[in-house]
């Protein structure tokens, strides 16, 4: 394989594991041993969560270097093993690039479950962390209703491509009028148990633990932005429920 | 008795919540259920740690990620699969997601004084699980280097 199939096939796999949602240094480690399976002399890598720098020397000292922007995350467990089989298998076997770029893009096309499945899932985890929190059966079961209706929120969301910030205010506000409603219609007793349940099918709880691991692991800028990015995701959300709670004078400002 | 009968329902909670975002993460079969059953572990240590070790929030989440991690860490070479596949998952119910939510609604609500309060607990807590996690799964990455660093060199005097 020459250097510069190396470098798009490395950029291509790097960017997937990150949007998958690999950590920082299991994707430099991942591309600093495939380089090294094909014969690079050094290969540098970079990479922040929005971006991978990376520079492969071969043994007669030519490099190329290549970045790749990644914008757009889309967590997929299942998509993440099989990446990280194949890059097991790359460099117990070293194959020929064919073979490689059949197996990356048969992993690639895969698609994650189903829209309904998906739904039930945040109907079961908003459900679920309602009653967590300390509300009622009935919380439980309104708090499934607004979870299920703001996948579809989100769902919509992410076909539109709106602004990040912007698409968390819209997704809070709708579950907490979705909450107050209920709570109003009696169909629920506590809304902020209800709306907490909610929250956290929205909040970058996970962003903000992996900010911090990342940040002690040496990965600074990483954790910086992950960290920055968690806590501006946490007030679009706030601002979301504001907005409602002042139309339903919870709140005064 | 009902305190009880609480421990058990967010216990149950716990396995269904993470149940729930491992299906959003996309797991499959086996592993759905054993990160589930990871997040329903990691919330038994907190209330354990809680009930008869130190009453100190901060100390049961950095216990319970440590839990958390060792299981993870395991089950992730058992099923050959990244570490992460079971961590996040796991860890889930113990993210102050909430507390973060409330943070901010504070600052939005020009409360400052409770912005604060929750705002340093917020971060106490998210370092607290990060550092519980660093510590386990440095541990491991030094074990296992020791572990190939033999494996290696008895190798080699072999051949």
């Amino acid at each position: 394989m020459n250097s510069d199939e190396l470098l798009k096939f490395s950029l291509d796999l790097g960017e997937q594991m990150l949007v998958s949602g690999a950590e920082i240094s299991r994707v430099e480690d991942t591309l600093q041993r495939i380089a090294h399976v094909f014969g690079c002399k050094s290969a540098d890598v970079f990479v922040i969560t929005s971006v991978i720098f990376l520079t492969l020397t071969d043994s007669e000292d030519r490099s190329v270097t290549g970045t790749r922007r990644v914008s757009r995350y889309d967590t997929n467990l299942d998509k993440l093993h099989k990446y990280n089989d194949l890059s097991r298998y790359i460099c117990a076997n070293v194959p020929e690039i064919d073979e490689i770029r059949e197996r990356f893009e048969e992993v690639k096309q895969e698609k994650g479950y189903s829209l309904p499945l998906q739904v039930f899932a945040c109907a079961m985890i908003s459900a679920s962390f309602t009653l967590f929190f300390g509300g009622s059966a009935i919380d439980a079961a309104a708090s499934a209703v607004a979870g299920a209706v703001l996948k579809l929120i989100v769902f919509a969301q992410s076909k539109t491509k709106v602004n990040m910030v912007f698409s968390n205010v819209i997704s809070s506000a709708a579950v907490c009028l979705l909450a107050f409603s209920f709570v109003r219609l009696g169909f629920g007793e506590d809304s902020s148990k209800i709306i907490v349940g909610n929250i956290m099918l929205l909040i970058p709880g996970v962003a903000l633990t992996n900010s911090i691991r990342d940040m002690i692991s040496g990965d600074i800028i990483s954790g910086m932005l992950r960290l920055f990015e968690a806590l501006i995701i946490a007030f679009a959300i706030a601002a979301g429920y504001i907005l409602v709670a002042l139309m339903f004078g919870g709140v005064t400002l | 008795m009902s305190e009880f009968k609480l421990y058990i329902l967010q216990i149950a909670t716990a396995f269904f919540g993470a149940m729930g975002f491992s299906l959003l993460y996309n797991t499959r079969r086996t592993k759905m259920l054993i990160s589930a059953l990871g997040g329903a572990l990691g919330w038994t240590v907190f209330t354990l740690v809680k009930l008869y070790a130190v009453d100190s929030e901060l100390f049961c989440l950095f216990a319970a990620a440590m839990a958390v991690t060792v299981y993870a860490e395991i089950f992730a070479r058992i099923k050959k699969t990244p570490t992460t596949t079971f961590l996040v998952v796991g860890i889930i119910s113990m993210i102050p997601g909430s507390a973060l939510y409330y943070t901010m609604s504070y600052a939005v609500g020009n409360d400052l004084d409770k912005f604060l309060d929750t705002g340093v607990y917020t971060l106490k807590s998210a370092m607290a699980l990060a550092v519980g996690i660093i510590v386990v799964s440095t541990a491991v990455r030094m074990a296992s280097a020791v572990v190939t660093h033999f494996y290696k060199k008895k190798k080699g005097t072999e051949t």
